[in-house]
């Protein structure tokens, strides 16, 4: 790898040109989809509506797996975008990796840890944020006292391993992903015709696995969201 | 290779304005998701929703309907054929009660002329009778009284003749 993100400094915050250029081109990506997808919904279904239909109903079955009811209602707009968010993340950066010199301009946004601790904080924040309504302050911290009070501590710590597990899988996933596709790219330039020869099918090979991956990943990523969520938001 | 990026990071050269970037982006995805795509396709799918089990509801009621006419109509059919046998029954036994009558009738009427005609006969035969008498009487008195010379009294012959003629009525 080794390739430099574009870093700059701005009111004393960092900025992640790279990571924030890559996130723009995503949420490009994901709005345009399911706009193009949305547009004229009629009640006979085209075959465009459809695909969309499927993907909400997918989505929809990840909140009701965990929240099911009326409860998990306002949910299903969260689990999806999230989803698709993650899902075309993990993507973006298999196909597109295009660089400035020794700067990478835009890559999968999941393979920065950053990222993923950012969406895994907002997971967070709507849980607190949904259990919090749902008990109240009091009820909330009570939670954490159950099932007995000795558990405290321990609780409070699953509050951060959850956070931290929910992060670190998507981005050591896609991480990983691209550090292979790096060394498959490597191999391919190590040795001349010959390696690159045999460097060509791996790298399909291993790009079409890491679209399983992604997807996989975008999956897992939702459904453990919406079991947090859900814990938050049940009474014990 | 760099070291891993978690290891390396220092808090200062932490990418903060990412975070709140990715945010900001985020929910404004979301916003503009739910406002161009997400509301639109599930107004539709709640109407479809709707249609269907208004669809679904009317083809019952329509079956219903479709049973309950049938069974009408069956019922009908089943009145309808006792009803048929009634009438024919009906008829039957009317026309025999008409025959019947007629046939009383028509014996009453020919007894009635029967006597009628008997009880004429009787008259008229007694008349005959009556006056075919009083004509003999006098025949047989003109007739005795020039066939015997002898001078019977008239009352005498009359006497005679009602005698024998009572006779012949025996």
């Amino acid at each position: 790898m080794g390739e430099k993100p574009v870093v700059v400094q701005f009111m004393g915050l960092n900025f992640n040109l790279t990571n924030i250029m890559s996130g723009l081109v995503v949420c490009i990506m994901v709005f345009l989809f399911v706009y193009l997808l949305a547009r004229k919904a009629q009640l006979r279904p085209t075959r465009k509506q459809n695909v969309l239909e499927r993907v909400i109903e997918f989505t929809n079955s990840i909140v009701k797996q965990s929240i099911p009811g009326e409860e998990g209602k306002k949910f299903y707009l969260f689990s999806f975008v999230l989803f698709l968010f993650i899902f075309f993340s993990n993507q973006l950066g298999l196909f597109l990796e295009p660089k400035f010199g020794e700067y990478v301009l835009i890559k999968s946004p999941t393979s920065s840890p950053l990222i993923t601790m950012t969406l895994a904080s907002f997971v967070l924040l709507m849980a607190f944020y949904y259990g919090i309504e749902k008990q109240g302050f009091g009820g909330y911290l009570k939670n954490y006292t159950k099932p007995v009070s000795f558990l405290l501590p321990l609780n409070i710590f699953e509050e951060f391993s959850n956070f931290l597990t929910l992060a670190l899988r998507l981005y050591g996933n896609i991480y990983a992903g691209e550090i292979v596709l790096g060394l498959i790219g490597q191999l391919a330039q190590s040795n001349g015709a010959l390696t690159y020869v045999v460097a060509m099918p791996l790298t399909l090979l291993w790009q079409g696995f890491s679209v399983f991956i992604g997807a996989i990943q975008a999956y897992v990523f939702v459904t453990l969201s919406m079991v947090y969520i859900s814990h938050k938001i049940e009474k014990e | 290779m760099s070291l891993h990026p978690l290891i390396g990071l220092k808090l200062s050269s932490l990418e903060l304005g990412d975070v709140i970037l990715y945010f900001v982006m985020f929910v404004v995805l979301m916003l503009l998701i739910k406002h161009f795509a997400w509301e639109p396709i599930n107004n539709m799918l709640e109407k479809r929703r709707s249609q269907i089990s208004n669809d679904l509801d009317n083809a019952a009621a329509s079956k219903q309907k479709a049973q309950t006419l049938a069974q009408e109509r069956e019922d009908a059919l089943k009145n309808s054929r006792s009803e048929a046998l009634e009438i024919v029954s009906n008829a039957k036994s009317h026309g025999k009660a008409t025959q019947q009558q007629m046939l009383d009738e028509a014996n009453n009427e020919a007894k009635v002329i029967k006597t009628n005609a008997l009880q004429e006969a009787k008259k008229s035969k007694t008349d005959a009778l009556n006056s075919a008498q009083a004509d003999i009487a006098d025949i047989a008195v003109a007739i005795s009284s020039k066939l015997i010379q002898k001078n019977l009294t008239a009352d005498d012959q009359k006497d005679l003749i009602n005698n024998y003629i009572k006779g012949l009525d025996d």
